[in-house]
């Protein structure tokens, strides 16, 4: 049996193995990819300062700081099945059956499909997939693509495939439908993009952005928004224009879009076909909570977070003894955040398995993960501190009704 | 075009199929699945889980403490052999 066991080798994970591993505890790190890294493997994006922030060496970094203070690592194994039995967590995957006072769910995130009449055939792929073969595998997704989805994290991967050589011929929205709907509204998409114009290169997005504080004008900006799209990275970026249909025979030929107006509604006879070998499809992230719900974990719907999250507190305790969650799977953040809340989940567990003299190194690290948040240059959800907030409420009036 | 839109690959259940039976019934997502078996296949509904919640969200009040699918294990696809393998 081990002290503690971490499922997911992401930045979390890791992070939280190290300083596990730093107060003395025996630490198994379980993760179903085969290399460490988690989704921190595909990053790859200049920072302010001009430095670039490389997610395979920060990965590296991590896993060999975890080696060198001797966390042990199974790659290659997925779990499919926790619970709990006496003090004990049983841990099931493939080949074999493990137990441990403490876990740690440091799962991630998945992504949420953008379903597109066509979207089944060979040559689609979620945005995710298409950046994991280019910056792990180092395999090209095709020689021109289209990226049906507009987003942080797909106008993000989007520049990656850019450096790769890979040729984006547009960004563009899918077609409006009972799933897409608001991935589908050019003024909810524009909305959801202006907090993060900043890390838009091209001076009309970074002009406008300061144009459409209010929301008149930022119908202005849909409405007035350039036929031929704006251009980030010399990536046609369409708010105006839908992808209506993807087509080829056995695999991905072209893409049909068409002109949608301001709320996402089709003009008729404005198709236009744009052959593609490859399309991706971005329907953003959510954390991925599998495990936690299997577990038997109350949980809420929180919509800043990205989805429903294990409720969990600023210790990254959950109700339920012994059972840690850090990263994404309580929220959508950044790679950073992971990093900075798997010391904390590390330090908490540590005191649990009777460290003592913690509490001050605890609070400290909860500090740190309010301070990265502060100063994060990607955020996913523009009110995630918000969504945060509500959490310890949640927290709070939980704990005040179980004690009661 | 979009209504023969495969939703659950697993199954093959079409946008159609789904968006016919919500009306129809004007039912929760589980219920949703159990009449139309999207998200009951091999992989556990992975993909089309949110899409069926989606579908059926706008029919019923979506309660924040309550995942309206349930996860049930194995979470990962896993062979009946390794499933209830004895482990001597």
């Amino acid at each position: 049996m081990n002290d503690v066991i971490m499922i997911g080798a992401g930045p979390a994970g890791i992070s939280a193995a190290i300083s596990c591993a730093q107060k003395g505890l025996e630490v198994l790190v379980l993760d179903e990819y085969l290399e460490a890294g988690g989704r921190l493997l595909g990053q790859l994006y200049e920072e302010p300062n001009g430095s670039w922030w490389n997610g395979i060496s920060e990965s590296d970094k991590l896993h060999r700081q975890a080696m060198n203070l001797g966390v042990q690592f199974e790659l290659n194994t997925p779990v499919n099945n926790i619970e709990k039995l006496g003090d004990h967590w049983i841990i099931y995957t493939e080949n074999k059956t493990l137990s441990t006072n403490h876990l740690l769910l440091a799962t991630g995130a998945a992504e949420s499909p953008v379903p597109v009449p066509g979207w089944t055939l060979p040559g689609v792929m979620s945005v995710g997939a298409a950046q994991v073969m280019t910056n792990v595998h180092r395999v090209k997704p095709g020689e021109r693509g289209v990226i049906i989805g507009v987003n942080v994290l797909s106008s993000a991967i989007a520049m990656e495939l850019k450096l790769a050589g890979v040729d984006i011929a547009c960004m563009a929205l899918p077609k409006m439908n009972a799933i897409t709907n608001q991935q589908a509204h050019p003024k909810k998409v524009l909305d959801s993009l202006l907090h993060v114009s900043h890390m838009a290169p091209s001076q009309f997005v970074k002009m406008g952005s300061k144009l459409m504080k209010n929301d008149f004008m930022k119908k202005l900006g849909v409405s007035f928004y350039p036929k031929n799209g704006v251009t980030m990275w010399d990536i046609p970026i369409q708010l105006r224009k839908a992808v209506v249909n993807i087509y080829g025979n056995k695999q991905v030929e072209g893409v049909t879009l068409a002109n949608i107006d301001t709320n996402g509604d089709l003009v008729a006879g404005s198709e236009e076909n744009v052959a593609t070998d490859f399309v991706c499809i971005a329907g953003g992230l959510y954390p991925l909570t599998e495990l936690a719900a299997v577990a038997d974990c109350p949980f809420y719907l929180i919509e800043e977070l990205g989805g429903y999250v294990p409720l969990h507190n600023e210790k990254m305790e959950t109700p339920l003894n012994g059972l840690f969650v850090a990263g994404n799977i309580t929220g959508i953040e950044g790679a950073k955040v992971a990093i900075a809340q798997g010391t904390t989940a590390g330090l908490s567990i540590a005191q649990h398995a009777g460290v003592d003299g913690l509490e001050d190194e605890i609070k400290e690290s909860i500090q740190v993960v309010e301070e990265t948040r502060d100063n994060a240059y990607i955020q996913f959800h523009p009110k995630v501190k918000k969504g945060r907030k509500k959490v310890q409420d949640r927290w709070g009036n939980y704990v005040g009704t179980v004690s009661d | 075009m979009t209504e023969n839109m495969i939703i659950c690959r697993c199954e093959e259940v079409t946008y159609k199929a789904l968006v016919e039976t919500a009306n129809q019934y004007n039912c929760s997502a589980r219920e949703l699945k159990l009449r139309t078996r999207a998200g009951m296949g091999y992989c556990g509904g992975r993909t089309c889980r949110h899409m069926v919640d989606k579908m059926a969200a706008d029919l019923t009040i979506t309660k924040q403490t309550d995942i309206t699918l349930k996860y049930q294990p194995p979470i990962r696809p896993i062979s009946f052999g390794h499933l209830g393998a004895d482990e001597s």
